[in-house]
């Protein structure tokens, strides 16, 4: 079956298209399964976890059947990650390869079969994440962007907008630095790593900034307090949830 | 100068890439590891440098995949995805640099196989032809073919039947006899397709291997014989602005020794690969 103008790119017939290189907006797979898509996005210490974490219980009290997903946490590809990262034998190209095999067993291990379930699906960072990431470590992005091709496209995608400088401030009250990958150190930007994390998340942040038009990305102002942040989150989750009653299940 | 299929990784320089990259393609039991045991020692005693490479021999992603395999619930992206990662470390940290310092790199498979494993798999054809945009175009395939009829006792009767190399993955279901013969009947469709789409030299892999370790050589020849190292090594000491840097210099003083033991030595043959052309580990 094809979805849309789509044409089937993985063995699931959600799987998305592969759209010409010049097109300015993306459709990743859209999926008609019962469940729903929900995915955080931001750069470190923009507060998006904490958020996710309150939307969880939330979602829980009402009754949904809620499963969170987590970045780079695949049972198959994690340690191959972690050994590369501790080897520091992870390249800008093997960087972004190893995390989206990673995504990819998550996608075809847990949130596709979840969706199908009916569950809601949180995923804290999803392919914006490598899309910014790996374009701020030199990689192709329209190369990035078809790499991703077989993910699902979420039902809202927030991005937690926040100041660099804010977000510094918050991870470092706390610890004295940052590791090697994180700060993109391996980009050899600055000797110090918390020089390097601030010129490395620039570009993420910048690259981010172009993905809210290109993806439809919900801006939520991360500044805000996290109450109000919180509400917003919830009020616009609601909305999506509204049309999907048979998610419910007794509490 | 050296291409890739269209797309360039960060920091990939094509300019000094003088070494030849030598691809030796198939499916399984078509005795591509026999042909490049044959293949290392003879172009060492021509003088050559030589390393080898082959799937799942990347210090990244080897030991992942394998365990991957083990438990047979790789799914089929994912597997396409990891074989990626396994290919573009080994293109990076290994093919790159030993050709830069002029070696021969001789590939036991190459994006070719990876490419007709996935699209059998369902994936689409762009989809993994995108994600190896970024390989270099080879110097040479010999694409080394054997009818099923011929490839069913090769495999079957040496080692049995093998989960991964029936596609008990695709056609769950069916014994494994029923899946290894549609598995690599499709495997075989795809290879003939991409043979003429990437210009493969056919071997006929039936011959017994002294022979098609023959028509090899004469063919690699021919390609040495082409586009000469001597104009590079000429060109070297000739003209000073194209001299090695000195980062090149120290790689292939390193490179160099390290191919030594197997010039002596071709019974170890079972294609581990030298960590020689490695600067950077």
């Amino acid at each position: 079956m094809e979805i849309g103008s789509g044409v089937r790119i993985g063995p699931f017939e959600v799987f998305a298209p592969l759209q010409p290189a010049v097109s300015m907006v993306r459709h990743y797979g859209e999926h008609h399964f019962p469940g729903r898509l929900i995915v955080v996005e931001g750069i470190d210490g923009s507060g998006k976890s904490t958020q996710l974490s309150l939307l969880h219980k939330w979602l829980e009290s009402k009754g949904y059947g809620v499963v969170f997903s987590e970045w780079n946490s695949s049972p198959l590809v994690k340690d191959t990650t972690k050994h590369g990262k501790k080897k520091k034998l992870l390249t800008p190209a093997t960087f972004s390869l190893i995390h989206s095999t990673d995504f990819a067993d998550r996608t075809e291990r847990s949130i596709l079969p979840l969706l199908k379930a009916g569950a809601v699906v949180l995923c804290d960072r999803y392919i914006y994440t490598a899309f910014a990431r790996d374009v701020a470590r030199g990689m192709d992005r329209d190369w990035v962007r078809e790499l991703y091709g077989f993910a699902v496209k979420p039902a809202v995608a927030f991005y937690f907008r926040v100041p660099l400088e804010t977000a510094i401030h918050r991870l470092l009250d706390g610890r004295d630095g940052f590791k090697f990958y994180e700060a993109g150190m391996d980009l050899n930007l600055a000797g110090d790593s918390v020089e390097s994390f601030r010129m490395f998340q620039g570009r993420i942040l910048s690259e981010y900034e172009r993905m809210i038009s290109e993806f439809g990305l919900t801006v939520v102002d991360a500044t805000l307090p996290i109450e109000v942040q919180q509400a917003q989150v919830r009020q616009i989750v609601k909305a999506h949830l509204d049309k999907a009653k048979e998610l419910r299940v007794k509490a | 100068m050296r291409e890739t299929y269209g797309r360039l990784l960060p920091e990939m320089r094509l300019g000094d890439l003088a070494g030849k990259l030598i691809v030796i393609e198939g499916t399984d039991g078509a005795g591509r590891s026999t042909q490049i045991d044959l293949l290392k020692p003879w172009l060492e005693e021509l003088g050559h440098a030589v390393v080898d490479t082959g799937m799942t021999r990347s210090p990244l992603a080897g030991d992942g995949i394998r365990r991957a395999k083990e438990g047979n619930n790789l799914g089929r992206v994912t597997q396409a995805l990891f074989y990626a990662t396994d290919f573009v470390d080994r293109l990076e940290n290994e093919i790159v640099p030993a050709l830069r310092a002029g070696f021969i790199v001789l590939t036991d498979r190459y994006i070719y196989s990876l490419m007709a494993r996935a699209i059998v798999r369902g994936m689409d054809p762009r989809w993994i032809r995108s994600i190896y945009s970024v390989a270099l175009k080879p110097d040479a395939v010999f694409y080394l073919r054997l009818g099923i009829d011929q490839l069913l006792p090769r495999v079957v009767f040496s080692r049995g039947f093998d989960y991964w190399e029936s596609g008990m993955d695709l056609y769950p279901g069916h014994d494994m006899f029923d899946s290894f013969c549609s598995y690599q009947a499709a495997l075989l469709t795809e290879f003939d397709r991409l043979s003429a789409e990437f210009n493969f030299q056919r071997v006929d892999a039936a011959a017994d291997a002294r022979t098609v370790c023959a028509l090899l050589q004469q063919n690699i020849l021919q390609l040495l014989e082409r586009d000469s190292r001597k104009d590079f090594m000429s060109r070297l000491y000739n003209d000073s602005t194209t001299a090695p840097r000195p980062a090149d210099a120290a790689l292939f003083a390193v490179a160099a020794p390290a191919a030594a033991p197997s010039t002596n030595g071709n019974g170890n043959g079972n294609g581990h690969h030298h960590h020689a052309a490695h600067p950077g580990r």
